[in-house]
């Protein structure tokens, strides 16, 4: 009853403020009325009555104190008072808060689109039920450097069939493919992906319309069903529920759309706006090749009850069994599990974790200088505190009213973060960073800004609590007899602010090494030859589908025709054809046999691309020796291929290839079919810049017919001129193509490299303001030093000192701390470096040139910093700097 | 912190909340009512600083000892009364008993000394 009582009469003083102040005055006067009353009475003369009454009092406003205290609603009370108090002192210096809000929210703003990211990829859950219980399932042989491979399709079924710890498997093909989609409106080529029939349910993914795909649809039943996209559903369907049962044209064959996918679905490095079952031929399962080829991905559901080790090691059981009993195909074939959002999201997590490591320094940084600018204005004030400390204001109080303030602070300055930070996350994900944001829903969310709300709190408190200390720490009696004035930043001002100085070049070195040595990088990967010439090509793809193309001729008749009529453009060069581009992943590999070497063939990974007789021409990929292909390499006349020098070298040292026939099988038998080498041509980088060329077979198209190709043209001057007379051209020939991948060969190169490029642009923009805003620290330092001792200065030059000698002593102080920024920050960044060692090409993480540079960068940016205010102290008239107190 | 803190110390602070639970045995008072009948009682002995009393009402209402509400003096002054609850008079008994108990040791101590 007590507890209540007091929770209401505290609850009331805090709701009601003015009526509780009200009754307590109220009740005072009247006291002070009835007393006075009663001295009147006694005889006294009013005026002595009520002084009378007044000194038996006590203390009215003691009283009152005392009161206010006892409601148990001062904190309350002092904060109201803290916060108005900082809010005025905010607007008496604008200057000062606006530099210090906006450095915030440079600072808080890259955290938040940072984080943002972070927060997509890596902290949210993946949008399936349960999806802590999904694991990938991967391959792995020694023998081959396959590590996290795909999967034979055949080995994933028997893996399915007999490990029990998994409650459900599911795979699909990592590679998207296209579509062309016709009958509503222009031909649309959109991402297709193959899956087998338990994928949506195993990842707990209902559809919106209609139903998911079943078991036996993993293995062909006569039927072509296809699910979509909710976001083609609504594009080209306008959301029609009817949509279910009907048909559409896919690649110019009719396909059932069986269902829709629910708008939140979305499968990472898996973009695809129609969804095929698998429909393997049910015969494949007795393959050979089915075991052979690598080319599925699957995941598993675990069984309730079950870990992730049980069913690992129930997988290996299996596995072993599989390696003995299909030596030919699965000797030393390994598989393991690794949880599915590990898997999806593993490559991206270090450089978004880097990402985050240098806004944080940025933040740091931030908060040094933010710290710098108010013990500045500490100084200005020192009067005034030294005053209120006089008065009887409590330490305590003074630094956690002090702390109100730089709170505030932050507290706007994180408002402004957020909204630069909302338009930061959108930059962000426009630039589409490839690979590095597998997930499309990036945005602000409760997460994103509670965690802004976090940083800038902490921010408030690290960045105030230098001013607010010093603050406190002083004898009053220094303060006042001083004056405030003469010797304003006194050595103790000086100490901290050198040493926020120190920090804040420390952290800005740690950052801007990170992004030299990622500039270094890009350059390095910049300059690389990729062993074809990329300017002037343009490049486009043609699906060409198979319903209507079903013949070998029609497909060649076709490409035959667009290469004769671009070759015919104006100014151009020469036109090519290829299965897949260079620097932008390879399709297949496999081993291969020589004839007439005795023993079986080594395990060997070769890549295979097929290719036009103009190709190497039009990329000016160099012959070596031997020929490159002709009109006569076609389909029916004698096998010819086409070997790149990296393979000659690995393969047929000291020999000479050009002649020799090898076959495609590591084990020839009666089937298998033998080619002769016709020639040796430069190495292109298949799989990305950053990657040395592979080994690689190079076959004509007509003779290794499989999939689509893409067109490369050289034009004599810009390739962009003959865009749109190219698309015109296509169009003429089949205007129901969808023409895709319509870019430049340097557009395809950058790509390649988009993702170091992102980092690299990121990395340095941080690196840049980093390093801008340790300068201006040093500069507000370097100018305080000069305004605490403009008198000394005066008396020096009135003394006759060269003006040199009074600017040395300024540049000195700079440089002395620059020197020590500089030495703490190498000796931190050669441990943090080592972070970024996988994201480097062909550069040390304490590579010397940058270890070099960047430090004497920082050193001449804080000497320029603190020249300013040296040239002033220099130019100081001493009867006025002597006559300033 | 203030110049000079007139806080009282401990004992005099809670003599005073036993003298008002005291006095508010008789009928509901108001602030000023309360520190002339302490006076009077103690025939002014107990001078009682009458600026503490006021904390030391407010204390007493939020332990629940006295409740409080405004009224109309006989002169047709608002004034705020306060009177014993049932709980308050239980405390007053305790409190008195442990008063009377410390005290007598006191003076014990004293005789003895």
């Amino acid at each position: 009853m007590s507890m209540l009582n007091g929770i209401r009469l505290r609850l009331r003083s805090l709701l009601r403020r003015d009526v509780t102040e009200g009754d307590l005055n109220d009740e005072i006067r009247l006291h002070i009325e009835l007393e006075t009353d009663k001295n009147v009475k006694a005889g006294m003369p009013p005026g002595d009555a009520r002084r009378e009454a007044m000194r038996v009092f006590g203390g009215v406003e003691i009283a009152k104190e005392a009161h206010r205290d006892g409601r148990g609603t001062r904190w309350l009370d002092d904060l109201v008072a803290d916060t108005r108090f900082a809010v005025r002192a905010m607007v008496r210096s604008p200057a000062i808060s606006g530099a210090a809000i906006i450095t915030l929210a440079l600072g808080i703003g890259a955290n938040t689109a940072i984080f943002s990211a972070i927060d997509a990829v890596i902290l949210r859950p993946l949008p399936f039920t349960a999806p802590n219980r999904l694991v990938e399932l991967w391959e792995e042989n020694p023998d081959r450097g396959w590590n996290r491979a795909q999967i034979a399709p055949s080995n994933f079924f028997d893996w399915n069939d007999h490990v029990h710890a998994f409650d459900g498997t599911a795979a699909y093909a990592d590679f998207a493919g296209s579509a062309t989609l016709t009958g509503a409106g222009d031909p649309r080529l959109v991402g297709s992906a193959r899956v087998t029939g338990g994928f949506f349910t195993v990842l707990g993914v209902a559809p919106e319309v209609g139903r998911s795909f079943t078991d036996d649809e993993t293995w062909d039943n006569g039927t072509n069903v296809v699910m979509l996209s909710h976001r083609l559903w609504a594009e080209e369907f306008e959301s029609r529920r009817e949509i279910i049962g009907t048909t559409i044209e896919l690649d110019g064959r009719r396909a059932e759309v069986v269902g829709v996918l629910p708008a939140r679905f979305a499968f990472p490095g898996l973009d695809a706006d129609v969804w095929h079952p698998t429909a393997y031929p049910k015969e494949n399962r007795a393959k050979e090749w089915f075991r052979r080829a690598h080319f599925i991905r699957g995941f598993a559901r675990l069984r309730d009850g079950v870990t992730a080790e049980q069913a690992n090691a129930e997988l290996q059981t299996v596995v072993r069994r599989l390696q003995s009993e299909y030596p030919a195909t699965n000797t030393h074939m390994g598989a393991g599990i690794t949880p599915l959002h590990e898997f999806l999201i593993g490559d991206t997590k270090r450089p978004l974790m880097i990402l985050l490591g240098a806004v944080s320094l940025l933040l740091l940084i931030a908060c040094a200088n933010v710290g710098n600018l108010l013990l500045v204005q500490a100084a200005g004030r020192e009067r005034e505190v030294a005053l209120r400390l006089a008065l009887g204001a409590g330490r305590l109080r003074l630094v956690r009213q002090a702390l109100t303030e730089s709170v505030l602070l932050s507290g706007v300055g994180g408002a402004a973060g957020l909204a630069l930070g909302w338009w930061g996350t959108r930059a962000l994900v426009a630039l589409r960073p490839p690979q590095l944001l597998k997930v499309h829903d990036v945005h602000m969310n409760w997460t994103v800004v509670a965690y802004v709300a976090g940083i800038a709190t902490l921010s408030g408190l690290l960045f105030g609590i230098a001013p607010a200390l010093w603050n406190s720490a002083r004898a009053p009696s220094d303060a006042l007899k001083k004056g405030g004035h003469g010797d304003l930043g006194g050595t103790r001002l000086r100490r901290w602010g050198n040493a926020l100085v120190v920090s804040e070049v420390a952290l800005a070195l740690v950052l801007t090494l990170g992004a030299g040595l990622l500039v270094r990088s890009f350059m390095k990967l910049r300059s690389v030859n990729p062993g074809f010439d990329a300017t002037g090509v343009l490049t486009l793809s043609v699906g060409l589908p198979a319903a209507r193309y079903d013949t070998f001729p029609k497909v060649t008749a076709f490409y035959d025709e667009l290469t004769r009529r671009a070759r015919a453009m104006s100014g151009v060069e020469s036109v090519g054809l290829v299965s897949q581009l260079p620097a932008t992943g390879y399709s297949w590999s496999s081993d291969f046999s020589v004839a007439g070497r005795p023993g079986p063939a080594p395990i060997s990974q070769v890549v295979h691309r097929a290719i036009d007789a103009g190709y190497t021409t039009a990329m000016r990929v160099p012959l070596i020796r031997g020929r490159i292909f002709n009109e006569a390499d076609r389909d029916g006349s004698p096998m010819v291929v086409l070997i790149n020098e990296a393979l000659a070298t690995k393969f047929f040292p000291g020999e000479n290839p050009v002649g020799q026939r090898v076959t495609f099988d590591r084990v020839p038998d009666s089937a298998s079919v033998w080619r002769t080498i016709v020639g040796v041509v430069g190495n292109e980088r298949q799989g990305s810049i950053a990657e040395e060329a592979h080994a690689e077979f190079l076959a004509p198209y007509t003779q290794d017919k499989d999939g689509g190709l893409d067109l490369v043209v050289r034009t004599r001057d810009d390739p962009r001129a003959i865009m749109r007379p190219l698309r015109a051209i296509v169009g003429a020939l089949d205007p129901k193509l969808a023409i895709s991948h319509l870019r430049t060969m340097e557009e395809v190169r950058a790509e390649s490299v988009a993702r170091e490029r992102f980092l690299t642009t990121l990395l340095l923009a941080f690196g840049g303001v980093g390093l801008t805003l340790a300068v201006v620290g040093v500069y507000g330092v370097m100018a305080q030093l000069v305004r605490g001792r403009i008198r000394e200065m005066g008396i020096r030059t009135a003394l006759g000192a060269p003006a040199r000698s009074v600017q040395w002593i300024v540049v000195r102080h700079g440089m002395l701390l620059a020197l020590g920024g500089v030495t703490v920050g190498v000796a931190a960044a050669l441990f943090t470096t080592r972070a970024l060692f996988s994201l480097l090409y062909q550069v040390d993480p304490v590579d010397l040139p940058t270890f070099a540079a960047v430090p004497l960068l920082l050193i001449a940016a804080a000497v320029a910093a603190s020249w300013i205010p040296a040239w002033r102290a220099s130019r100081v008239d001493p009867m006025e700097a002597l006559r300033a107190d | 912190m203030p110049a000079t803190p007139p806080v009282p110390s401990d004992v005099i602070r809670g003599t005073l909340e036993l003298l008002v639970l005291k006095t508010l045995t008789l009928e509901p008072m108001h602030g000023w009512g309360i520190s002339q009948r302490i006076q009077q009682v103690s025939s002014g002995v107990l001078e009682v600083n009458q600026g503490s009393l006021y904390p030391a009402l407010q204390r007493l209402e939020l332990k629940g000892w006295i409740g409080s509400d405004w009224r109309t003096t006989e002169n047709n002054r608002r004034a705020k009364y306060y009177r014993l609850t049932a709980q308050g008079r239980r405390a007053l008994g305790a409190e008195t008993e442990s008063w009377r108990r410390y005290v007598s040791m006191v003076d014990a101590i004293l005789r003895t000394a």
